[in-house]
């Protein structure tokens, strides 16, 4: 079994820069658990996409072996700083970028001293692996539909098995995108329209239960209905990698983030 | 102190390649020059703006996208290596810059009087996007007049672009009150593409412009409409059609830019002199400038 495990995380960096804000908090703490997850799968590589990564002409992977800096985050540069110091796994990303153009996707690799880093990137990277697993980290094409995103996971995936590797897939995104455009009191955050708490809750239920078909059909639905981050795409990337299907899953932890929905939920490969 | 005036606008698009097509110092991948065209209309730019003697530029930029209010670049220099996410392999350029903080917390304070939500950028540490940064360097490779970068809320894709225009041009109407109390001689510039329908892959030299044409006909033609209503000075006509433009060729003014300029303005019924006008990647790009001195409209240096 090339996957060993599989997590769905949120890119936010609020519950990072700020863990004790209560309604973050649930936030935080699912990621510990996952944490403790992902290090007990001990896989050789974490192979993840980011909704925040964003590409317009290619595929795009990182295959610096090591990349470092300070990032400040576009919306939140009042609450810190981001630190990141990356390994990545530069065989397996140079095999995925060759193996891209056998499925008939541009790929492109991206080697350059302070390339900027998504925070949904950096945010996974310190609170999920913590153990530095070496990386391999590739970009939300906005062109990419969702059956393209699969098949871009099932890819890295097959490159990890033709090299041996045991795999921890992570999709970096946001549930419900609706999100408080005016200053709260961060202490009194929630889900912004119940609508959205619906749906978050509804597809939760869903991949808990292993209902894969019926997530494929309520996808576009959520996506459009409750502004899912990027229609998405990070669950039929975990979907794709997952060769279509998991058992079901354990939901570590479900919250609000200025509104948008985050959620840490473990896939279990079948 | 004397009542402060925006003495021109310019659009100022900000595609990477303009830069690299250049090879200033600054930017670390080298070219064998390419998009002439549009690098000459900004050296038509340079000069006009070089009489203007302004004491300060404010940009306004998409990819500086926020969700939570319109932000201001609030630290007094700001300096580091940017590096294009789109085109990493084109730009990457250490940039060093003044900031105008007195008036940004003036932009930002007159924001809030108008009832936006709007928040001052204090992070020493903070990387300018690109797109600011590109605007500025074809505007002003010299970096030496003080900046003000404003960021582009998400509205108009958030909200509908309506709505979210309207809050662009009350941005630019606040914009315009802080530039007046602060006794400032202003040049406002929106950094922003026209038509943005693009080729999906680049040539193996980027600046092969054997390969550079318009990427879609009809986007090229609604160009050419816009730049005709700007060139003849029909401002209203423009604004009334530019929720079309953006639906029908993708442009990347629905981002603001060119409706907070336009109202920071007071949206002058005056022809924009077209400095130039050439495609990127596909994308339709024009360098057009409103002197507001030329037309009487404000006073000369
Ligand atoms: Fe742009």
């Amino acid at each position: 079994m090339t996957v060993v495990s599989a997590f769905l995380v949120p890119g936010s960096p609020l519950p990072y820069l700020r863990p004790d804000n209560p309604p973050w908090r649930p936030i935080a703490e699912g990621y510990e658990a996952a944490a403790q997850r992902l290090k007990a799968s001990d896989p050789d590589v974490v192979i993840a996409y980011s909704t925040q990564w964003i590409a317009v002409l290619d595929a795009l992977w990182q295959t610096r072996g090591r990349v470092q800096g300070v990032h400040v985050d576009e919306n939140w540069h009042d609450l810190g700083d981001l630190p990141f110091d990356l390994a990545v796994d530069t065989p397996l990303a140079m095999a995925c970028v060759a193996g891209c153009r056998s499925i008939g996707v541009n790929a492109k690799s991206v080697d350059y001293d302070d390339f900027p880093i998504d925070t949904g990137t950096i945010v996974m990277s310190a609170l999920l692996n913590k153990q530095r697993t070496p990386l391999v980290i590739t970009a939300n094409n906005l062109y990419h539909d969702p059956a393209a995103t699969e098949r871009l996971a099932k890819l890295a995936v097959d490159q990890a098995a033709s090299q041996g590797k045991r795999v921890a897939l992570v999709g970096i995104g946001a549930l419900s995108g609706s999100i408080f455009r005016d200053e709260i009191d961060i202490a009194t955050d929630k889900i912004r329209d119940a609508a959205d708490d619906a749906w978050n809750r509804r597809m939760l239920d869903l991949m808990v239960a292993g209902a894969v078909d019926e997530l494929r059909q309520c996808a576009p639905a959520f996506a459009q209905e409750a502004r899912a981050d990027m229609g998405f795409k990070h669950f039929f990337w975990l979907l794709g990698g997952l060769g279509g299907g998991f058992a079901g899953a354990k939901l570590h932890a479900y919250g609000p983030v200025y509104g948008s929905g985050a959620a840490i939920v473990e896939l279990i490969p079948s | 102190m004397k009542q402060g005036e925006i003495i021109a606008g310019f659009l100022a698009p900000h595609p990477p390649h303009l830069v690299y097509g250049e090879n200033p110092p600054q930017n670390e991948p080298r070219s064998e020059g390419g998009w002439e065209p549009l690098r000459w209309a900004y050296e038509r730019a340079r000069r006009s703006l070089e009489r203007l003697k302004p004491d300060v530029l404010l940009v306004h930029s998409p990819h500086w996208q926020t969700q939570l209010g319109h932000h201001f670049l609030g630290v007094s220099k700001l300096s580091g290596k940017s590096v294009d996410p789109i085109f990493p392999n084109l730009f990457r350029y250490s940039f060093s810059l003044d900031v105008d903080v007195e008036l940004a917390e003036a932009c930002c304070r007159e924001a809030q009087a108008a009832g936006l939500t709007a928040k001052m950028m204090r992070n020493p540490k903070f990387r300018v996007d690109y797109g600011t940064i590109t605007t500025l360097h074809m505007m002003r490779p010299q970096w030496d007049i003080p900046v003000v970068g404003i960021s582009a809320n998400n509205s108009p894709y958030y909200l509908t672009t309506k709505e979210g225009l309207e809050e662009m041009d009350r941005l630019g109407k606040a914009t315009r009150r802080a530039i007046e109390r602060t006794g400032r001689r202003a040049v406002v510039l929106a950094s922003n593409t026209l038509c943005h329908y693009h080729f999906h892959e680049e040539p193996a030299i980027p600046e092969d412009m054997s390969c550079e044409h318009p990427q879609s006909y009809a986007g090229y033609k609604w160009d050419m409409r816009m730049l005709d209503l700007m060139r003849s000075g029909k401002t209203r006509e423009m604004f009334e059609i530019l929720p079309q433009f953006i639906d029908e060729a993708f442009a990347e003014v629905k981002s603001g830019a060119f409706t907070w300029m336009f109202a920071a303005m007071g949206y002058p019924q005056i022809p924009g002199e077209l400095h130039g006008y050439g495609t990127v990647i596909g994308t339709g790009n024009a360098v057009v400038e409103w002197n507001l001195v030329d037309r009487g409209l404000a006073t000369a240096a």
